[in-house]
């Protein structure tokens, strides 16, 4: 009765497999409500998304804690409801994660002879990094090198760091049972075998299931469009879509960079409703820029498969890799990730 | 033997594949038969470089027979370094004799009263290819043998292959020597780069089968060599279309194998032009975009597309043109006062 979502152990993380279930959505369908968010159903691709609040101009709650979230590589995940989870046991959680580790680094992987892993555990809540006051805390898991005795630098060294959050989460926690913990966005930053003990210790002890998430063609060209209507303070870097095209007898990648000024001129002409972003909006945006490149080049971009978007408030990749570039439009960009992670655990 | 000497032979020859060592090692000359013989090169490839190493020094090795073996390694992996092409020109329709020595010469001369401190080595190849390797010092100091620049010249032709180094300031030096020792009047760099050297030599002395015009009689069904299918339920859809896209991309790409090259980037400063309907921008000024194509086969890769679908035939000239225009970088303007949909590049 307690297992909701859940579809079992598994010790090990499960890779992306590239399916993330969105129906093509049909682009001509009434818009959404203005101010309320559509829902994603089964998967389904809303056809209007609401616009991330402008940032506030004095977003300073402490910048130095969600600051480590920028300019790094993160690997996302989508993380089912963690049973009997409580961030008043953060401390505790912390002490068994850190036997975990030692226990599994005993049992015999990649031992060097001579060289002490002695690795820290910090398990913190971020409440900070929230979208409303129904979401759950963000918390953040760091892996840290204790200097060894011998060792004539002092200080610790992260090697690793892990955030589960949930931005605007209220599609999934709105009707879930006490005993369970909407975080359902998880972040990775390191290397890949600290994320595999550090989820398999999660998914033990809380029974949830973690699934690295796929981000489609049609979600990256949503946000292609949203970001590049974002206003930059600083000179914006270009807006920059990558293709690649596999099935070729030599593989073919192409990289279309688009000046931030131009691209943004353009999709202000294409956005006509304020606060709200509609599936034929994003539709029209990448057809104008489709069209450019075919009178061009007489090639079908629309034929070719997106992986890559990346604009000056943040890049992101369709293996579910993300990078967060500027601090005024993080939760913004959350909540976007929160809502397709949610969408690929129902 | 100079210590340095022997340390840069032995990360030389830890550059090579273990079982090219061998091959490589009788190329150059330097060691006898007998003491190849006595080299154990099916071992960790660290300790047959010792092992060479210490027979460089029984054989006093200097620097000069060092600097031969480096060529011959960037001879034979070519393909490691980013080349360039150069244009020279000179006035006047008299051909000049060659003369090697006096070539050698100047160019020794050029770059010892600049720099004073320089290791010029010169090693010929078949069809008239003279490599250079400079390795560069300052008046004050001694030449670097690790910060290398690379020269091909074909002595019959106005072209010149550079794979500079990180010394870019030295490029006017080594261009203006070059131009001086060939009996030139001035050297140009052209828009065209790859790593695959044989690839540019193809394109710039037109050894590719160049797509002519060519009056084809006999009607194409004898030369699609496509057997029919003994299933006649199996019937092959637009058949004439799939026909005509063959013959169109034969006639632009040529017969014959593609030369190499890796990328070709476009710089587009043209209007953005939309159907009037879709009420998007209208700017009177140029739509910015930089866009990359890349690929281990370029070339190859673009033939390819528009038999998978997912181009038009004949595809854009801006990309057909490239072996003949023997360029891969582009910047693609606004024709003036011309129909619409016309390009020029300078």
């Amino acid at each position: 009765a307690r297992r909701g979502a859940v579809l079992g152990w598994v010790s090990a993380m499960e890779s992306a497999d590239g399916a993330v279930r969105t129906l093509p959505s049909t682009g001509r369908l009434s818009r959404g409500p203005p101010f309320g968010r559509a829902h994603g159903r089964f998967g389904r691709s809303p056809s209007a998304r609401v616009l991330p609040p402008a940032p506030r101009s004095q977003e300073k709650a402490d910048p130095q804690r969600t600051a480590l979230l920028l300019r790094k590589q993160w690997t996302l995940y989508s993380v089912t409801p963690l049973y009997r989870f409580s961030d008043a046991h953060l401390r505790d959680y912390s002490r068994l994660l850190s036997a975990f580790i030692a226990a599994e680094k005993q049992k015999g992987l990649a031992v060097e002879v001579g060289v002490e892993l002695d690795v820290k555990v910090a398990i913190s809540s971020l409440p900070e990094l929230k979208g409303s006051n129904q979401d759950q805390a963000a918390v953040l898991v760091q892996l840290s090198l204790r200097p060894s005795a011998s060792s004539k630098n002092s200080e610790e060294k992260l090697i690793w760091s892990g955030c589960f959050c949930s931005v605007s989460g209220d599609d999934l926690s709105e009707n879930m049972p006490e005993d369970f913990t909407c975080l359902p966005l998880f972040l990775a930053n390191g290397a890949e075998s600290y994320t595999s003990i550090v989820g398999s210790w999660f998914q033990k002890t809380f029974d949830c299931y973690f699934r690295r998430l796929a981000i489609s063609p049609l979600n990256l060209s949503w946000m292609a469009a949203m970001w590049t209507g974002c206003k930059v303070d600083r000179t914006a870097s270009a807006v920059e879509l990558v293709f690649s095209v596999p099935c070729l007898p030599q593989p073919l990648d192409i990289s279309y960079a688009i000046h931030p000024e131009d691209a943004k001129a353009l999709w202000d002409t294409v956005q006509k409703t304020p606060g709200e972003v509609t599936q034929e909006e994003v539709d029209v945006f990448m057809d104008c820029l489709y069209s450019h490149f075919h009178r061009h080049f007489k090639i079908h971009l629309s034929a070719t498969k997106l992986v890559k978007v990346s604009t000056a408030i943040a890049s992101a990749q369709c293996d579910g890799i993300i990078k967060f570039l500027q601090s005024q439009y993080l939760t913004g960009v959350l909540m976007l990730l929160t809502e397709l992670a949610i969408s690929q655990i129902q | 033997m100079d210590v340095a000497v022997g340390e840069y032979i032995r990360r030389t020859v830890l550059k090579i594949p273990r079982d090219e060592i061998r091959t490589v090692l009788q190329k150059w000359g330097f060691l006898s038969e007998a003491q190849l013989q006595s080299v154990n090169f099916h071992q960790v490839k660290e300790n047959t470089a010792r092992e060479v190493v210490q027979l460089c020094e029984e054989n006093s090795a200097d620097i000069k027979q060092a600097a031969v073996l480096d060529i011959i390694y960037n001879h034979i992996y070519a393909e490691k370094r980013m080349w360039s092409v150069y244009q020279m020109n000179r006035t006047g329709e008299a051909t000049e004799i060659f003369y090697l020595t006096d070539f050698k010469k100047k160019i020794k001369r050029r770059l010892r009263s600049a720099l004073k401190n320089v290791t010029v080595t010169f090693r010929e190849y078949e069809h008239n290819a003279i490599w250079i390797r400079i390795a560069w010092g300052t008046p004050y100091t001694k030449p670097n043998q690790y910060k290398t620049s690379y020269v091909v010249y074909h002595s019959q032709t106005p072209y010149v292959f550079i794979s500079a180094s990180v010394y870019k300031s030295n490029l006017p030096l080594l261009c203006q020597a070059l131009v001086v020792a060939s009996n030139y009047h001035d050297i140009r760099e052209m828009e065209l780069r790859s790593h695959s050297l044989n690839s540019l030599k193809d394109i710039v002395f037109k050894r590719y089968s160049q797509n002519f015009q060519t009056y084809c009689p006999r009607p194409l069904q004898d030369r699609n060599v496509e057997p029919e299918s003994a299933d006649l339920r199996i019937i092959q859809e637009n058949r004439s279309e799939k026909e005509r896209i063959q013959r169109v991309n034969r006639e632009v790409f040529g017969d014959g194998p593609q030369p190499k090259i890796e990328f070709a980037q476009y710089k587009l400063e043209t209007m953005f032009r939309s159907d009037p309907k879709m009420d998007v921008l209208d700017k009177k000024e140029p739509f910015r975009c930089l866009i990359k194509f890349s690929s281990p086969h370029l070339l190859e890769a673009l033939k390819s597309l528009a038999p998978a679908g997912m181009a038009d035939a004949p595809l854009s000239p801006l990309l057909t043109c490239i072996p003949q225009k023997a360029r891969n970088y582009f910047r693609i303007r606004e024709k003036k006062g011309l129909l619409p949909g016309s390009f020029v590049s300078p």
